[in-house]
């Protein structure tokens, strides 16, 4: 049973960010901790093929991901590949600039106004191929290589999905901050 | 001008594979040398970079006590309810 007290050992530390995680894929509290169950489950499952000294947490954050595509989204009947239209770059930045005119910092202080809510319903918005490198890159820091490995997709397709997934977060932000008057014509 | 339209193009389609440190060596000199020169530009590189931190920050997420200890338990009682790994 050595194995079973390492498992143990090696996962709990990481469990506060799988949670977190699991909330921002799932998008509620209890199916968070439904998935994240499941997850333990499946990794202890397949622990005894883990190699010891590679990278667990990328190889708990593909089960976690996996578990999520194989039992959530079916149940949220979400469509598997859903297309972003073509964004411009610096989407955010410009849209600040317009707004602001000519003040270069006027962009910083309106950054610091977005509130938590507003970055999570923006994360939150993306469709799931493109929430998923997102999350992982920018919350969860894993490098391309690892998210690539990760979702099982080519590091290229990682690359366009987390840089169409990143503008359309972008817009979202803007959006979201502007239904709620922190930037845009009513701040 | 010492730089052209298109040369500011090209960096704010690099900015962020830049910011991730996933850019092959001669793309990040040439967008190095790009901000240098570029205020613009250079404003925009900062500011994705702290769009990017905060979004990190925003999306943080304490996990409840309850949580916690729920999950604790599920890890304890694993090799009760399952085959032990191997």
């Amino acid at each position: 049973m050595a194995d079973a007290a390492r498992f143990e050992d090696d996962v709990t530390p990481l469990l506060p960010q799988l949670y977190s995680a699991a909330l921002r894929l799932t998008r509620n509290a209890s199916d968070a901790e439904d998935l994240l169950q499941e997850t333990l489950l499946r990794a202890f499952r397949g622990y005894g093929g883990f190699k010891a000294g590679t990278n667990l947490r990328a190889w708990l954050y593909r089960i976690l991901t996996n578990t999520f595509i194989n039992s959530y989204r079916r149940q949220a009947r979400q469509p598997a590949e859903v297309e972003l239209g073509e964004l411009e770059d610096m989407y955010l930045y410009r849209r600040l600039g317009e707004q602001s005119g000519s003040a270069r910092s006027a962009e910083d202080q309106a950054l610091e106004r977005f509130v938590d809510e507003d970055v999570k319903a923006a994360v939150e918005s993306l469709p799931e191929n493109f929430r998923i490198p997102v999350l992982l890159a920018d919350v969860e820091g894993f490098s391309y290589k690892e998210i690539a490995k990760i979702m099982g997709v080519p590091i290229g397709t990682v690359m366009s999905r987390l840089h169409r997934g990143r503008k359309a977060l972008e817009k979202a932000l803007w959006e979201f901050s502007e239904r709620r008057g922190t930037v845009g014509s009513s701040a | 001008m010492r730089h052209s339209q298109h040369s500011c193009d090209k960096a704010q389609a690099l900015a962020y594979r830049y910011l991730d440190g996933e850019i092959v060596w001669f793309h990040r000199i040439r967008v190095s040398r790009h901000l240098r020169r570029c205020a613009p530009c250079e404003h925009g590189y900062h500011f994705e970079e702290w769009l990017k931190q905060r979004v990190h920050d925003g999306c943080h997420e304490e996990i409840p006590t309850p949580v916690y200890e729920r999950l604790r338990a599920v890890l304890r009682e694993l090799p009760l309810r399952d085959d032990p790994p191997g």
